[in-house]
């Protein structure tokens, strides 16, 4: 108690992220007053770092860390709470020259099992020789490494009783990675993506000159995980390489008392924050009547908005609603990134807002075309926001299956090439050939069109479902199916649909044998269940005959097929989550799917 | 200092209006499986149970928690603990 806030305004010329490597830009923050502060959910400031003080135990980290003796690069997996030793450790990384691995924590109820087992592939694929969990998580952390060879881990106190050695540091070069990303990837196949100094330093300038145009008086807000890629480079490193001081609301907090990221932007009257458009939903819903006057936003001039595909309904709700506390909607900033590319591909004009492209949904539909449509019915046009321009240094191509290039208002795959893209999927040759060609062009999988120098984005990854802002990948339900008796490979595809309130609908299809009523709600039931525990989500179930599952022309089982025949054979206004038998039995019975 | 009852009494209380169909609850319930809470709904529960309590939950207790009475056993270790 009695911490003080670190000051907005610094003593330093403010640099933009413009330096060579990650520790380099922490050498520089430390010689002002800025610095990171960490909330409670009740808002209260309960440790205040600034940079300076990072910077000093970083280093007193970084030599314990180097007297057990690492190979350089060597990984150290670091469960990514939102507290200050997450900060010291990753920075200790950077001085002693090892590759910080951000892994996750467990949100769910009695997702004990899953959570396990999910770090323990993530262990697995990035084989590190040191990890670290909170003190809270060590027992958890601990069942994952069993039978692993890893040659220390614990909680932060324990690495503070490890000695410190007097050896020169040194820090991770420019052409050496700078950390390991688990943030995108199925829970069951886990891909690290890998980020080098010189790919993350670039994406940061980026952000910091183009994107968002730091200056002196930014201040930051941020409830975002350390182990997704807009927490950690946006709103982690972005702040630390350009000196920006922060204010860390832990994400469960925020999901608790959505209203306290209001409290904290007025509170400090910080200028820049961003969420997917799920959090901003989830903060305007939660806002009680005449509440809104309570909090000073007059300040907050960049409010990004990425992460998912953006929908403006709930946004115009969120801008609106806080109107009364000074909230400017110019400030909402779209942008478009991934992991893959460090983080930020493109940013639209700081002061646009949301600016929206009204196509015609026939010509979209069947011709794969954005035409300007002028109609004012509701059905006969799809909207999509102007994502705006990329990044200095990247290019970008739309193509068609066959890999050609497309003109602008053409909707095609996504494809982009520059310094911030990632070196490859760690320990994943395959899987880095699959996306990322020789000559440096990452197909993201993502589908959108241009229109002169703007994106606009219309879909993404092909099987990809997103709910609450979360992803999930087909193949960890399908799995999940799988794993009971009375189903096999490939007698399940797991898809999203488009549900009522903007997001999707989980839908999982599986092909059944059972004809006896009973057992066959158990087995949906069982199923469900496994979902719930193991995803963390609400799931639809369908069970049909056998061989009704469609195929591609090669004869591989096809989620988009079945997606679009779902789609087609059920009324939507009557489709509710966790349906039971009853509801999706006469569904399956009346066709094949 | 609240008795394990107490607090499963008042614990009850606070999630009876957010199933409104269900029939009498009881510990063994799942909070997920049976009630059928979704994330969102177990963020306001824990919320509320953080308010009426006045306790904090640490993030690493959910894992653990399937029933309504497992949840009633963190809060009373939590209140013991403090």
């Amino acid at each position: 108690m009695g911490a003080q806030a670190t000051p907005t305004e610094n003593t330093l010329p403010l640099r933009p992220a413009d330096f060579s490597t990650l520790a380099e830009a922490l050498d520089y923050a430390a010689l002002g007053q800025t610095g990171c502060n960490f909330y409670n959910g009740r808002g209260e400031l309960y440790e205040a770092l600034p940079y300076a003080r990072l910077r000093e135990e970083a280093l007193i980290l970084a030599r314990r860390l180097a007297g057990l003796n690492l190979e350089r690069e060597s990984r150290v997996a670091l469960v990514a709470e939102t507290n200050p030793d997450f900060m010291r450790f990753f920075f200790a990384c950077q001085y002693a020259g090892l590759i910080p691995v951000p892994l996750p924590i467990p949100f769910s109820l009695g997702s004990h099992q899953a959570y396990v087992r999910q770090l323990r592939a993530m262990l697995k694929s990035c084989k590190p020789s040191i990890a670290m969990a909170p003190e809270g998580f060590a027992s958890f952390l601990s069942e994952a490494t069993e039978g692993l060879e890893i040659q220390y881990f614990g909680t932060p106190d324990d690495f503070d009783e490890l000695p410190e050695v007097g050896t020169d540091l040194q820090p991770l070069r420019s052409h050496e990675l700078a950390y390991l990303q688990y943030t995108s990837g199925s829970t069951r196949f886990p891909r690290g993506v890998m980020i080098k100094q010189a790919a993350v330093m670039d994406n940061l300038a980026g952000i910091a000159q183009h994107g968002v145009k730091l200056r002196p008086g930014d201040r930051a807000v941020s409830w975002l995980p350390f182990y997704h890629d807009m927490g950690l480079v946006g709103l982690m490193l972005t702040p630390v390489a350009s000196q920006v001081s922060v204010d860390y609301l832990g994400t469960r907090e925020f999901a608790m008392r959505p209203r306290q990221w209001l409290g904290l932007m007025s509170k400090n009257k910080a200028t820049i924050s961003f969420g997917p458009p799920f959090g901003y939903e989830l903060c305007q819903r939660r806002l009680r009547p005449g509440e809104a006057e309570k909090f000073d936003l007059s300040a907050w001039r960049v409010a990004g908005v990425g992460a998912e595909m953006i929908r403006t309904e709930a946004l115009d709700r969120f801008a609106e609603a806080l109107a009364p506390a000074g909230f400017d909607k110019g400030a909402f900033l779209p942008c478009y990134g991934m992991a893959e590319c460090s983080l930020a591909v493109t940013f639209a004009p700081l002061g646009q807002g949301l600016k929206t492209d009204v196509v015609d949904a026939d010509r979209l539909a069947y011709d794969s075309l954005a035409v300007p449509s002028s109609s004012t019915v509701a059905k006969e046009v799809r909207k999509f926001v102007d994502c705006g321009h990329l990044l200095p240094g990247f290019e970008l191509k739309i193509k068609d299956d066959h890999g050609n290039e497309l003109p602008d208002r053409q909707i095609g795959t996504v494809y982009l090439r520059g310094p911030s893209v990632m070196s490859g999927y760690f320990e994943e040759p395959g899987i880095t050939q699959e996306v990322l060609s020789e000559d440096g062009w990452l197909n993201t999988g993502d589908l959108g069109y241009l229109v002169g120098d703007r994106l606009y984005l219309t879909g993404r990854e092909k099987d990809l479902i997103i709910v609450n802002g979360r992803n999930i990948w087909p193949q960890d339900l399908e799995y999940l199916a799988e794993q009971q008796p009375e189903v096999r490979p490939g007698d399940a595809l797991a898809f999203g649909v488009p549900g009522p309130n903007g997001g999707d609908l989980t839908v999982l299809v599986v092909q059944c044998r059972e004809t006896d009523d009973a057992k066959r709600k158990d087995l949906l039931n069982r199923i469900r269940s496994r979902v719930r525990s193991e995803v963390g989500v609400d799931c639809m179930i369908e069970l049909v005959p056998l061989h009704t599952l469609p195929r591609t022309s090669s004869g591989k089982l096809s989620r988009s097929k079945a997606r679009q025949n779902f789609i087609a054979t059920h009324d939507f206004s009557m489709i509710g989550v966790g349906n039971s038998e009853e509801q999706t039995r006469p569904a399956a019975d009346r066709r094949a799917i | 200092m609240k008795s394990y009852e107490e607090i499963l009494a008042e614990l009850i209380n606070l999630i009876r209006p957010m199933v409104p169909n269900a029939n009498e609850l009881s510990p063994d319930m799942e909070l997920v499986d049976n009630l059928g809470l979704d994330s969102m709904k177990v963020m306001n529960l824990l919320q509320e149970i953080e308010d009426q309590f006045d306790v904090s939950i640490p993030l690493n207790v959910l894992p653990d928690v399937r029933t309504v009475g497992d949840l009633a056993h963190k809060i009373h270790q939590i209140l013991e603990r403090e």
